[in-house]
């Protein structure tokens, strides 16, 4: 069993949301990074218990190698984690430069009151 | 065979698309090409007819999904031929009016055409379809046609609206029809309406799916033929082009629901509710048409509700028709296609030569265009039910099969005969002010100014139409041999020899007293002038029509906001609870079915963890949190890529070295790469976001969705990882990767080789951000002044805009 992987996946995944929900760009985009590493371990546990099995690198040990197809999977997502990670860092960048805040609840605020004006 | 079918229906719907660039070539002359259509279809399917060897039947074939039971299969039957005949030859008729009456004062002739002929296809199409499925897909292609045509001058507002109602409508009721199919299906079990026709409909067990599918396919006849209550688009489609309504809105779409009700007589006439659905509808909606007809004064509105009441005539025959079939359906469709179709065009040249639409302000006409006025002297009189006509055939047919059906059926013949009644008497008097009031009488002011003679050529189809109304109207026996020929097993019953005169009967005496009765209904609207003829607003049904729709669209306004707002903080709530509620109540529930969620927890922790992953994973919950509580965006960043180090050693331990080491570079690059935008931001940024806190309700709701998503979480790993795998498919890569892919490190092999396609997507992933990014870096360049005081600018936020600097 994986107990330890399940309640660190629990762990991962509530902070992520909790910061998700938040007004802070700066704490969305961490948010993010937490989900993807948070989606990362979820695919992960997957592969099944690694005890008493071995990386999957072909005619090395006679012993039963772990599932190397979540870990192929997990590889690419990394990388486009990263690069959505990338961008979001990008147009938190820009954002502040056009409306000079990272706060999504004062930049709606003045979204707000320009519509009723 | 196949080739004139492909003549018929493939070389239409090939030409239609082509009709909109030959235009450059032809000018308005692209209506002459498109004029083959028609004549090629009629010669095509006449010969067809010769073929099939009528009163047999045939069946063409090819397969297009067989999987799903659904072909392109086409049954030429006397039914078919007879519609697809209708259809080609009002098609001839109109396609010759139609390069007559557009003339240079339109636009987008090629487009017209196109429409046009697209239509006449999908109409063969509908008629000629065995198959049930591709009977739907051509029946809503008339309607789409149907209200690109009626939408054809969309200048104008009349236009556009007319066309939405349509489109609505009979969109809206030609999936009902296929709801109606797909229950035919499951309880016939073919698409195919040769197999249904011949084998017939299971009754008993599935009685109640049955009668739901021949409410749901009658429903879609009803909108398709404005039948009550969805009657009110047709007079509104009125604002296409003449020759359309003609063609479309009066000979052949709307006939659909007839053509369908024909074709389901046989599957449904045995049915409870056959009978009086159709006969109450339909026999309703043609009093309904008469007396809106006789309260309109727009000469194409009167054509209209008059199409209507027809419509419900034809209709209502199908429902009392006795079981062992109907007799004269085909007589009274080609009388309506004589007379209406010949109104429709007079109508138009009368619009065409004048500009005038209004019946009130007409007259006189008779001296300018003797022949028009011939023509609609016989066309109004064989409306009317004259002796000499085919509509009087008609009438008289009608009124001894009504009388016959009174008793078999009590109250509903009793219902039909006076509904009949009632109409045919309104029906004179409104066929007898459309003569009276256009052609005869002064010439007012108006039409002596406007009037411009039309070519004879564009009064002739209307011509013809009368002389075949008069022709077949005192030579009845003509039509004898052909309606024969044409008649369909199960559907009709070999009828009578057609004669005109029958000697004295209760008909001919109903039918005189009719026409007296008609005549004093047309004087007394005469010596009033018709001033009380008034369309009262408790039946402007398309009025309720357009307000529901108003009222449908600022619901969905009203919605959209109400679930979707700006901000991802006030949408996201709801998607999570969502997602909680669904996913996490069917894995609770789940659980709770097992009993063995406590099983699981016993065995997970009974058995003896690894302890160094769950020191690590303490550990890496430890630094998530922390940046959940610290408050400084350094130090949570910190916090953040210590998580990040810890989940490589965490991969480590799972035995993922390819994944350790991407991590450990991807997490290098994340930290410098967020710390550099940190650096960017001024102090007063940070301390800006303290100022404002969610109130505690918010954050008790945000605190509690995250704990949610987590458990959820936890719990989903638990379960999954308790069931054991059957087999993993994994397995099959390190089996083989040595002599597939020449490599021993599996991962690798899988990411370069055995799913290099998905590995070539990523990258391309990494090329849009990228792209992305650098779009939005260089949304402006900054001034060298700006660029020399540094990324943090002189006060207050920083950075600023080059055009500020300027003020």
């Amino acid at each position: 069993m994986q107990i330890e992987t399940a309640l660190l996946i629990g762990v991962l995944f509530a902070c992520a949301t909790y910061l998700i929900l938040q007004n802070s760009f700066v704490k969305i985009l961490f948010g993010f990074i937490v989900l993807s590493n948070a989606a990362n371990l979820l695919l992960l546990s997957m592969s099944g218990a690694p005890d008493g099995r071995e990386a999957p690198i072909a005619g090395q040990g006679a012993g039963p190698m772990v599932d190397p197809l979540p870990q192929a999977l997990i590889l690419t997502a990394i990388v486009i984690g990263f690069g959505v990670t990338a961008y979001l860092v990008v147009l938190l960048y820009r954002l502040f430069l056009d409306q000079k805040t990272t706060n999504a609840a004062e930049l709606y605020a003045d979204q707000d009151t320009s519509e009723h004006t | 065979m196949t080739l004139a079918l492909f003549i018929a229906l493939g070389l239409p719907l090939l030409l239609g698309p082509l009709l909109g660039p030959l235009e450059r070539v032809f000018g308005r002359r692209v209506g002459w090409v498109a004029f083959g259509a028609p004549v090629l279809a009629t010669a095509a399917l006449l010969w067809l007819a010769r073929e099939v060897g009528l009163p047999g039947s045939r069946v063409i074939e090819f397969p297009w999904i067989p999987s799903l039971g659904i072909n392109l299969s086409f049954l030429l039957d006397g039914l078919s031929l007879f519609f697809a005949l209708v259809v080609s030859g009002m098609g001839v008729l109109v396609f010759w009016y139609a390069n007559f009456y557009l003339d240079d004062h339109y636009e987008h002739h090629g487009r017209f055409y196109a429409y046009l002929t697209l239509f006449m296809a999908a109409m063969l199409g509908t008629v000629l379809a065995n198959n049930l499925m591709l009977l739907f897909v051509f029946w809503e292609l008339t309607g789409i046609t149907s209200f690109l045509l009626i939408g054809f001058l969309h200048e104008e507002e009349s236009s556009r609206v007319g066309a939405r109602q349509a489109l609505l409508i009979t969109g809206f009721t030609g999936l009902l029809l296929l709801a109606g199919v797909l229950m035919v299906r499951q309880v016939g079990g073919s698409f195919d309406l040769s197999v249904l026709l011949h084998e017939g409909l299971p009754v008993g067990e599935h009685r109640g799916w049955l009668t739901a599918a021949m409410l749901l396919m009658l429903l879609g006849a009803f909108g398709k033929s404005a039948q009550f209550p969805f009657h009110f688009w047709l007079p509104n489609a009125m604002a296409a082009p003449t020759p359309v309504s003609a063609y479309l809105h009066s000979a052949t779409m709307v006939k659909l629901g007839v053509f369908l009700s024909a074709r389901l007589f046989p599957l449904f006439n045995e049915q409870e509710l056959w009978a009086p659905l159709l006969s109450w509808v339909a026999f309703g909606t043609m009093v309904l048409g008469a007396v809106l007809a006789l309260q309109s004064h727009d000469l194409k509105a009167i054509l209209a509700f008059s199409t209507i009441s027809q419509l419900g005539y034809l209709i209502g025959y199908y429902g009392l028709g006795p079981a062992r079939g109907v007799e004269y359906d085909y007589l009274h469709i080609l009388n309506h296609v004589f007379y209406k179709g010949g109104l429709f065009m007079i109508a138009g040249v009368v619009i065409h030569s004048t500009g005038i639409q209004d019946i009130r302000q007409l007259g006189g006409l008779w001296r300018r265009l003797p022949w028009l006025g011939a023509a609609c002297a016989v066309s109004a009189a064989t409306m009317a039910g004259v002796i000499g006509t085919t509509g009087f055939l008609s009438k008289e047919m009608m009124l001894k099969e009504i009388f016959e059906a009174m008793r078999p059926h009590g109250a509903l013949g009793a219902y039909a005969a006076g509904c009949v009644l009632v109409t045919s008497v309104v029906k004179v008097a409104f066929a007898a002010r459309f003569f009276t009031n256009v052609f005869l009488g002064p010439e007012p002011s108006a039409v002596k100014e406007h009037f411009h003679a039309p070519p004879l050529a564009l009064q002739l189809p209307a011509v013809l139409l009368a002389t075949a109304a008069v022709v077949f109207g005192l030579a009845p026996m003509l039509l004898d041999r052909p309606l024969h020929a044409l008649s369909v097993a199960g559907l009709h019953h070999p009828s009578d020899h057609l004669a005109l005169w029958h000697g004295v009967t209760l008909e001919l005496a109903v039918s005189t007293g009719v026409l007296l009765a008609g005549a004093g209904l047309y004087a007394w609207g005469q010596r009033t002038h018709w001033r009380w003829a008034r369309i009262s607003p408790a039946l402007r049904f398309d009025a309720f029509f357009e307000a529901g729709v108003g009222v449908f669209s600022k619901f969905t306004k009203w919605l959209t906001r109400a679930l979707q707002a700006d901000r991802p903080v006030s949408y996201l709530p709801l998607i999570l609870v969502f997602t909680l509620v669904v996913v996490g109540g069917w894995t609770a529930r789940a659980l709770a079915m097992e009993w063995r969620v406590f099983n699981w927890l016993a065995t997970a922790t009974g058995e003896n963890g690894d302890w160094l992953r769950a020191f690590a994973a303490a550990l890496i919950s430890l630094a998530v949190v922390g940046v959940v509580l610290l408050k400084q965006w350094t130090t949570q960043l910190i916090s953040l890529s210590i998580a990040g180090f810890l989940t490589t050693f965490y991969f480590v331990l799972y035995r993922a070295p390819d994944l350790a080491l991407t991590q450990i570079l991807v997490e290098v690059v994340t930290l410098i790469l967020v710390l550099v935008l940190l650096g960017r931001f001024p102090r007063s940024a940070e301390r800006g976001e303290h100022t404002w806190r969610p109130p505690p309700l918010r954050r008790a709701l945000n605190l509690s969705l995250a704990l949610g998503v987590g458990g959820l979480m936890t719990a989903l790993v638990l379960w999954i990882n308790a069931r054991p795998a059957a087999g993993r498919i994994g397995d099959w890569f390190p089996a083989h990767t040595e002599a597939l892919a020449e490599g021993t490190n599996t991962v690798n092999t899988i990411l370069v080789d055995f799913r290099g396609f998905d590995t070539l997507g990523e990258i391309t992933v990494l090329l849009i951000a990228t792209l992305g990014a650098l779009g939005l870096l260089m949304r402006y360049k900054r001034t060298p002044e700006e660029y020399r005081q540094g990324p943090l600018g002189p006060a207050g936020m920083g950075l600023h805009h080059p055009e500020e600097g300027k003020q």
